[in-house]
């Protein structure tokens, strides 16, 4: 749920509640208000009336004229009365029959002890009230239209509001979720009116720029901390190469400084890995060109057949021509690193080597993964604790696959390996 | 033979010197681009070792200097910065060879012997060695006048060992040497053993003598 939704919702009912509560409160002040006006008219109406009658007082008939004037006129009653305590007055509310409406109609009365000519009389006033039902219906009538139009303006105004008001916020949304800390530069700040997002905006950007400085600084260490470790290892190797020249070792003792050179020449290409990686992340590798692939793959298959030979590992191939732009350097590291995985990790058998339809697919059999495939192209994942292995090839090759957008996968089927490249992108 | 080590790791800069020395080659020192451009002024050399970073200064500095006074050694240039556009730059400024540290000392023999035979004989470049004989330029390699049909590892194993011939050569140096860039899967040397097989078996159908010596444990020499 939308946070203006919630706070929408919020406001919605409350109004409701309002609105709802008012239903009453005014009709009940409507009523009171109404009441007092008409017992207000009835008292001016009764004073008024006896003020007249007695300048009627001459006449000899009065009370039959009274009695006449009581069947004419609706809305008064003037009948004789036995009680004798004049000037006590009652307000009541009744219902009569309306013979204008053809309904029951709710009437106003004020009865009033008078003394006219002597006699005792009650003088009866009535006025006709607004019927309670006409006004609950108006009153409700009246409100329904106020929700109506308050909920449908709140969401109306909500619709527009979330669209212009939260603009600015959603625009920094996206640039975060489209935010790559190797890829993106800095993030843009959209400037808005609004204290809160150009708050968070400049929170935000600070924040992308900090963490892109960081990693940079992280890159450059591991590129400076790699071409450090160069010189050292060099010299190490120089030394060790001088040591062989020694006449007359045991055998016991060159087969130490063989191992010593193994162990040199792993960390040196360990290094250069890392290297490598630290520079395909910074991008120096730069320049492209057309590329035919199959011609390459040829060329580099050949050259490790030997060595697969001599492992008993045969190589088969399939190869249409493709043509891709790219740079060349870094094509020819992720068909070698795919090719001398596929030999390393064969025991003996079959190496296939497909190119078709933009993708290539290297098969080779053996046996079923015991680490988690998804953890295949992290960098110092080794499935063999073979020596010589840096644990850095597929990295790279997951590496050069992200830079140019191809697409790689790896799936085990029929005993076989099969790791595929999608030039065009698809895995 | 006149060689110049530019190099300002002192402790390289021996290990050089004193393997290129057994060589027989003269060799002198210089560890900053200061002492080098004395040198390099005074003397003529026939191959400068040149490492890039240096102290005081870029080592193509050097190298632009040479070509403007169009000195005719050869040079090898080394670095740490194994870079494409180091690599590219150094080759457009004229400079003959690579060479990316680490290396192995037999390597930096085999390329500093390559570059001096190319200088120095141009054309008819040619190792003789006994009766074995190898036309560079051709990639000929005949015993006794009778050719010998070598496969390309074959003979690259070859001119490696005769570059260091009486010295021993390490297994891991000949295997890095014969796959260049792709020395990843070098865990088991049988490619190697099964090339090295087929050369001495190549050279003694031909009539050599068998001058390939295994040094359990470590390598081969090439010796007498």
């Amino acid at each position: 749920m939308r946070l203006l939704q919630v706070s929408l919702r919020s406001s919605l009912l409350y109004s409701l509640v309002i609105v709802l509560i008012s239903i009453p409160v005014s009709l009940l002040s409507l009523h009171k208000i109404l009441n007092d006006e008409v017992d207000e008219l009835l008292a001016a109406h009764t004073a008024e009336f006896l003020k007249h009658i007695k300048t009627f007082d001459y006449l000899e008939d009065l009370e039959t004229d009274l009695e006449v004037f009581d069947q004419l006129a609706y809305d008064i009653d003037i009948r004789p009365s036995d009680d004798q305590d004049t000037g006590a007055s009652r307000y009541e509310t009744i219902s009569s029959y309306d013979s204008v409406a053809h309904e029951r109609r709710p009437f106003r009365e004020l009865s009033s002890q008078v003394i006219i000519k002597g006699k005792p009389y009650v003088l009866t006033l009535r006025m006709s009230l607004v019927d309670n039902d006409e006004l609950i219906y108006a009153i409700g009538l009246v409100q329904f239209a106020l929700i109506v139009l308050l909920a449908g303006g709140l969401l109306l105004l909500n619709r527009s509001l979330s669209k212009k008001l939260w603009e600015p916020f959603y625009k920094t949304l996206s640039q975060l979720k489209a935010y790559q800390v190797d890829k993106s530069g800095t993030i843009a700040v959209v400037k808005t009116n609004i204290i809160e997002f150009n708050d968070l905006n400049q929170t935000v950007s600070h924040l992308a720029d900090r963490n892109r400085k960081v990693f940079l600084h992280q890159k450059e260490f591991i590129e400076n901390a790699s071409h450090e470790l160069q010189t050292p290892l060099a010299i190490f190797q120089a030394k060790l190469d001088l040591l062989m020249q020694k006449p007359g070792m045991s055998e016991a003792e060159a087969a130490l400084i063989t191992d010593l050179e193994a162990t040199a020449q792993r960390m040196a290409r360990l290094n250069k890995n890392l290297l490598l990686l630290s520079k395909i992340d910074n991008e120096q590798f730069t320049g492209k060109e057309e590329v035919e692939v199959s011609k390459l793959a040829d060329d580099l298959l050949s050259n490790i057949t030997f060595t697969a030979d001599a492992e008993n590992v045969s190589i088969t191939r399939t190869l249409e021509p493709l043509r891709i732009n790219a740079n060349k350097a870094l094509i020819e590291i992720l068909l070698t690193n795919l090719f001398h995985n596929a030999v390393r990790h064969t025991p003996e058998g079959n190496v296939q080597v497909q190119l078709h339809d933009h993708t290539l697919t290297v098969t080779n059999h053996g046996k079923p993964l015991t680490m988690d495939p998804g953890k295949m192209f992290d960098r110092f994942t080794k499935e063999s604790p073979k020596s010589s292995s840096t644990g850095l090839g597929l990295a790279i090759v997951k590496r050069i696959c992200d830079t140019y957008g191809y697409g790689l996968s790896y799936r085990y089927e029929n005993g076989c390996h099969v790791f595929s490249v999608g030039f065009n992108g698809v895995a | 033979m006149k060689i110049l080590i530019i190099e300002d790791e002192k402790d390289l800069q021996n290990s050089m010197l004193q393997f290129l020395r057994q060589e027989s080659y003269i060799c002198e020192v210089a560890s900053s681009e200061e002492e080098a451009d004395e040198k390099i002024m005074l003397y003529d050399y026939d191959c400068i070792l040149l490492d890039i970073n240096l102290p005081d200064g870029s080592g193509l500095n050097i190298l632009k200097k040479l070509k403007e006074v169009n000195k005719p050694e050869g040079i090898i240039i080394i670095t740490a910065r194994d870079s494409l556009d180091d690599r590219v730059e150094g080759l457009n400024l004229g400079a003959d060879d690579y060479l990316t540290k680490p290396f192995h000392l037999s390597e930096l023999n085999a390329r500093v012997s390559a570059v001096i035979r190319r200088k120095q004989f141009g054309g008819s470049n040619k190792i003789k060695f006994h009766e074995i004989a190898v036309d560079l330029p051709g990639k000929l390699v005949t015993v006794n006048d009778r050719v010998v049909e070598l496969t390309r590892k074959e003979y690259d194993l070859l001119i490696f060992l005769l570059a260091n011939k009486n010295r021993v050569v390490s297994k891991n140096a000949i295997a890095e040497h014969l796959s260049g860039d792709h020395a990843e899967m070098l865990d088991k040397f049988d490619f190697l053993y099964s090339h090295m097989k087929n050369l001495k078996r190549k050279l003694a159908e031909a009539g050599s003598e068998d001058y390939i010596k295994t040094i359990y444990g470590l390598g081969y020499k090439f010796s007498t």
